[in-house]
């Protein structure tokens, strides 16, 4: 089978995934939900003003007339308007995702090659005291929740140093950047622990496969195999991970987003949750589903690319 | 490899941050600190306190309320004077201002704001009954204007509304004249005027805009957005109106104001060049920020109130130092855990209602809750308003003596549950926040004192509105602010026929009360009304139908070159009055 054909059987697979997937939404939001007029109207709501907000927002038809709606928004991404706000989600959407991007992209790279390059080293000096010493560092930063050093950071070198903004975004480059400074050390701090220990593992299991001992017996440096052959045996698990972690790139990070102002996706989902603005909630679920497909999908091309041996089936 | 990460992450900042928008600016810049994400900028959706207040920056109505004088006094502000009411208080005629203009916008010939006229509103108040629209406002005149009902109705059913069909009780009599006549007497029909829903819109605006006119703020009033379009970010930036008509600061004041507040008497507003509102919705980098200085004023929450108010009624000294003031005065609110009335249990046993208000400690809670700032409530209206009297007390009013304790007792056996034997257990409802949950346990540790078993369940705050609208709750936690500055709009919460789905929670029903209720819901404000705002205060504070909370007071911190700073319940429309000492702000700047 080739490739193109590959990409279009497995896009084929996508109806049925977004089928499952609406019908998930459908029942959370439509069925199990309780009615989300008395929230909007909040405490002057009378039943003839419920009853006239239900027929605006198409809950007084059908349940399979709801759940086509929520399926055809799948693939015409037209999600209506906020349940709370009245804007037009997908621009909502839209204005979003600019600025989660503009910290997490930058987050995500420099946390992926960070981690990466010590990953290489420990492995290296696998079972002596620098690899020793990273895994302990790994397992402390993993144990620190989020909120902590978001709080920390933004309090001491904030606040108290004055090294960086408090909170806030200004659009358009280069504006943005001292205020996403904070939030991309915090990215790369959490991201790091996480990282570093899944790309040691995939290096030493890659280190004690059988054409490693075969290159050592052929008297190449240390220095060779692990860069030339053991780092790109280990792209397959790399890969895959990296990719997998495109969508949370696009969706921001919930919490760095609310403590820093930052006006992505994270925080339109808070305010979404707060709010309980089921009509973005809905939208957010599609989207991020469409985007957890569609980088599986990547990832599974890539992999052809990366390793010969991997045949589309 | 970290180190040299985080050196050159520090390096680019170095770099970067002299990249900053309008770094060079030297007016006058208000800077607010918001708490949540503003909805938009359409007067008919703005039902919340954020997006009333930014709405009030642009929007402007036919009246205000005094900034300076307490309790609030309404005033003149599109209107001319305040309007003619006829002597069965049916009918108000209002004379508009002339040569008030429209912020320029594309949606006005030649791009050049046209003049206000009375037609822009009866066009604003169609909108907001407009059925297609769904305008969250229209509560505030239902049922009030003569013949809007039924457009409404008409409308409703058909495909498109007719804004051009004149209706009875919504005219404009000339091109400054504006007639209202309401279907029965509502004196506080002219405090609904002075909320942002009943601002002015222009019907080219609307037009232009369609849906979209949340995001097109075009308004008449001292602000107006930058860019003209609003769009939902973490700032809203707003430049002063530089063609606003001639509204001065005011010269008189309550005597609670020292002179200091009249300094600016006869300034024209709005007293500063920019104001930025920055939407920041969690407490730590909003209390940060504000003492940096990036934000003028904020309300210390929970979280930063021991460090900043460490006695709870005065500042901080290291805050005093940094010229920092407080401001406190009470909300125009009440919390309270609402009984159900309809239930036999509640109903039929008023000695088992007094109890529980007895056993309840109002000074624990307000300590554990409201950091000590609250005022026990003794009734239903809070200080601040007529019918409230602060020399009353509650005979039932519980504070955790240990002869309350004893009395609750003695009034649960002969309420024919001696130590609580024989009570099914009474679940109290909330929502499903922490402070919620803890309140709810505080409240079923108290009733556990005498014997009371409460079962505390938490729901999510659409499910608890849906519980308490079907009847299905037995206590429910909640609170209640005033929609506007009048007793009326808390003694309706315990009108029968207000009871659920209505705003009557707890399904209180008693015919003296609603007689007293209909006779002075449509009485002018006199010293009789007052009077029997009284009575009826009373005769609730002895009823007990809700185990009163507390009333809340509005504690703020604002930076000392903040000059006119007032606390307020109506905020819409307080920007205009606020000014900076921009010398100060420089002094004071560098010992933050």
């Amino acid at each position: 089978m080739n490739i193109y054909t590959y990409i279009l059987r497995r896009l084929l697979y996508i109806f049925p995934v977004i089928i499952g997937v609406s019908f998930l939404i459908f029942i959370l939001f439509n069925v199990v939900c309780p009615d989300p007029t008395l929230i909007m109207l909040g405490k002057h709501a009378t039943p003839e003003q419920m009853a006239m907000l239900r027929t605006e927002l198409g809950l007084d038809r059908p349940l399979w007339v709801q759940y086509f709606d929520i399926l055809k928004s799948a693939f015409t991404f037209d999600f209506g308007r906020s349940w709370n706000t009245k804007q037009e989600i997908f621009q909502m959407i839209k204005n979003g995702a600019i600025p989660s991007l503009t910290f997490t992209v930058p987050g995500f790279i420099f946390s992926t090659i960070t981690s990466l390059s010590i990953a290489v080293v420990v492995a290296f000096y696998r079972g002596k005291f620098l690899d020793k010493f990273f895994v302990v560092i790994c397992v402390s930063m993993m144990s620190i929740s989020s909120l902590a050093y978001i709080l920390f950071f933004q309090w001491f070198f904030a606040y108290k140093l004055g090294m960086f903004e408090i909170s806030g975004y200004e659009d358009g480059f280069p504006y943005f950047i001292p205020y996403v400074i904070l939030p991309i050390i915090i990215w790369i701090i959490l991201s790091l622990g996480y990282d570093l220990r899944f790309y040691r593992t995939v290096m030493l299991d890659e280190i004690y496969q059988d054409y490693v001992r075969t290159a050592r017996a052929k008297g190449l440096s240390e220095r060779v195999i692990l860069f030339k052959h053991v780092l790109k045996n280990a792209m397959i698990p790399v890969i895959t991970y990296v990719v997998i972690q495109i969508p949370y790139l696009i969706l921001g990070a919930l919490l760095i987003e609310n403590f820093f102002g930052i006006p992505g996706l994270g925080s339109l989902v808070v305010d979404a949750i707060n709010s309980n603005d089921f009509g973005v909630l809905k939208a957010m679920s599609i989207l991020t589903s469409l985007a957890f497909i569609f980088f599986n999908l990547l990832s599974d091309v890539l992999y052809t690319m990366v390793d010969p041996r991997v045949r589309l089936k | 490899m970290p180190s040299v990460l985080l050196t050159s992450i520090v390096v680019l900042f170095a770099i970067t941050s002299c990249f900053k928008k309008d770094a060079d600016f030297q007016g006058k810049e208000l800077n607010i600190a918001v708490k949540a994400q503003v909805k938009g900028m359409d007067p008919i959706y703005s039902d919340d306190r954020y997006s009333s207040t930014e709405v009030a920056r642009v929007y402007e109505g036919l009246l205000e309320y005094h900034y300076l004088k307490r309790p609030y006094q309404l005033q003149p502000n599109l209107a001319e004077a305040m309007p003619e009411v006829t002597d069965n208080g049916l009918t108000y005629t209002f004379k508009i201002r002339k040569g008030v203009l429209f912020h320029d916008d594309a949606a006005f010939p030649g791009g050049k704001g046209r003049e206000l006229v009375a037609e822009d509103f009866v066009f604003s108040l169609k909108r907001l009954s407009d059925p297609k629209l769904l305008g969250n406002g229209w509560w505030t005149i239902d049922g009030k204007i003569k013949g809007l009902n039924e457009w409404r109705e008409k409308y409703n059913k058909l495909p498109q509304t007719d804004y051009t069909e004149e209706i009875e009780g919504l005219r404009a009599l000339d091109k400054y004249t504006l007639q209202f006549k309401l279907t029965k007497p509502f004196p506080q029909f002219l405090n609904v005027l002075a909320m942002p829903f009943a601002s002015a819109v222009a019907k080219e605006v609307a037009d232009k805009y369609g849906k979209e006119l949340l995001n097109h703020p075009i308004g008449t009033g001292p602000f107006k957005i930058k860019n003209g379009v609003f769009r939902q970010s973490n700032r809203i930036e707003y430049l002063k109106n530089e063609n606003y008509r001639k509204k001065t600061y005011p010269c008189e004041a309550s005597e609670e104001f020292s002179k200091e507040y009249l300094k600016d008497c006869g300034k024209q507003l709005p007293l500063v060049d920019r104001l930025t509102s920055h939407i920041i919705e969690e407490t730590q980098p909003r209390w940060l920020n504000f003492l940096k200085g990036k934000v003028d004023f904020v309300e210390p929450d929970k979280d930063n109130f021991e460090g900043a108010l460490p006695t709870g009624n005065e500042l901080s000294p290291d805050l005093k130092a940094k010229g920092i003031q407080l401001m406190i005065s009470p909300y125009l609110d009440i919390t309270y855990t609402a009984l159900n009335m309809e239930l036999d249990l509640f109903k039929n046993n008023k000695k088992l209602r007094q109890a529980m208000l007895l056993a309840y400690n109002v000074n624990e809670s307000n300590k554990l809750f409201y950091n000590n700032t609250g005022i026990p409530a003794q009734s239903v209206i809070p200080p601040g308003l007529k019918g409230y009297s602060k020399d009353f007390q509650n005979e039932y009013r519980g504070a955790g003596k240990a002869e309350q304790i004893a009395k609750a007792k003695e009034l649960l056996k002969e309420a024919g549950y001696p130590d609580g034997k024989g009570l099914p257990v009474i679940t109290y409802n909330c929502t499903s926040t922490t402070d919620a949950k803890q309140i709810g346990e505080f409240f079923q540790k108290q009733m556990a004192q005498i014997g009371i078993n409460i079962s505390v369940i938490q729901n999510p705050w659409p499910r608890l509105q849906e519980k308490i609208k079907n009847r299905q709750v037995m206590t429910h936690g909640i609170a209640w602010g005033a929609d506007y500055p009048d007793a009326e709009n808390f003694l309706q919460l315990l009108y029968g026929p207000n009871r659920a789905p209505g705003a009557n929670g707890s399904g209180y029903d008693n015919p003296v009360y609603n007689k007293m209720f209909e006779q002075v819901a449509v009485m002018q404000d006199s010293p009789e009304r007052t009077a029997l705002y009284e009575k009826m205060n009373k005769m609730i504070a002895e009823e007990i139908p809700w185990i009163f909370g507390v009333h809340r007071q509005n504690t703020g911190v604002v930076h000392g070159w903040v000059t006119n700073f007032v606390q307020t319940d109506f905020e819409p429309g307080r920007s205009a009055y606020l000014s900076i000492d921009v010398e100060k702000k420089k002094a004071l700047l560098k010992g933050l």
